[in-house]
């Protein structure tokens, strides 16, 4: 089994010291876990899936542009990092009744298992879903080796 | 404050409905920001992974539904690692003023649907100028 593991995260509040040592014992217990989990704390949450050519990452990260999203990868690195901003700025006549969505900016880093194929590689953003479409290395995919008769 | 653009996002997960209708797959409640402007309530809700035509919003009786459908295909390949599921979103309110239904207006853009709902003109507030007698 493949794990992701992420690195990079900067620690910003102190006083969230007790959440951050709770999020990364969770990650630690779940490191290897592939099922559907309650993982909190690091954003933006991933999903990783594999076929025989590639990888596919995808992230929710709704409210955010495509002009404010970043996405690199270095070997086997990808790291994504982007903002999300408010998009109704509330005046002295607005009254907030609820204000659940957060704002902010972030930055993950994850370790693929295995090497790919970095020219091929794409990213789509729809519906604040990003995807990444990371095909393997080709000397990494199975092929179909023709048996000949002499 | 949340607000501030320095701040790193803290995720959430993101919190599934007991669903008592028929329908299959995850249904969450979407977080949501609700502005109230003197002439219009804004309502912005995250719902990352469907498309507009999915999403159906109510109005009724004082009381509005937001509802929308999974609209992501489960990719023909194996899971590796799972942070988040996908799944409808489904959040009701009760709005006590008045609305002019027939301006309303909804769109959805990166995942986020953004919903304005004028107050009908007589729910806004007016000013009343004092005339000397």
């Amino acid at each position: 089994m493949y794990t992701l593991q992420r690195h990079t995260r900067r620690p910003t509040w102190s006083f969230r010291g007790l959440d951050r040592l709770q999020r990364q014992t969770n990650q630690v217990l779940r490191a290897s876990d592939a099922t559907p989990d309650s993982r909190r704390g690091v954003y933006p949450p991933v999903n990783l899936h594999e076929s025989e050519e590639g990888f596919s990452l995808t992230a929710e990260i709704p409210g955010v542009t495509s002009e404010a999203l970043e996405v690199s990868i270095e070997g086997t690195t990808v790291t994504l990092a982007g903002s999300r901003k408010p998009q109704h700025v509330a005046t002295d006549e607005t009254a907030v009744h609820r204000r659940e969505r957060l704002n902010g900016t972030f930055r993950r880093a994850f370790q693929l298992p295995a090497e790919i194929d970095l020219d091929k590689a794409r990213a789509t953003h729809r519906n604040g879903v990003l995807t990444l479409d990371l095909p393997k290395s080709p000397a990494l995919r199975p092929r179909q080796i023709p048996v000949e008769t002499p | 404050m949340a607000t501030n653009r320095s701040t790193e996002i803290e995720a959430r997960e993101k919190a599934e409905l007991a669903t008592e209708d028929t329908r299959t797959g995850h249904v969450f409640r979407p977080d949501v920001d609700i502005l109230e402007h003197p002439d219009a309530y804004v309502i912005l809700a995250d719902m990352p992974g469907v498309s507009e035509e999915t999403v159906d919003i109510h109005l009724e009786k004082g009381i509005l539904t937001m509802d929308a459908r999974d609209g992501t295909d489960s990719p023909d390949s194996t899971k590796r690692y799972s942070e988040y599921r996908s799944g409808g979103y489904h959040r009701e309110f009760r709005i006590s003023e008045d609305i002019d239904t027939t301006t309303v207006s909804a769109q959805m853009r990166d995942g986020v649907l953004e919903l304005r709902l004028p107050k009908s003109v007589a729910s806004q507030p007016r000013r009343i100028e004092v005339s000397a007698a």
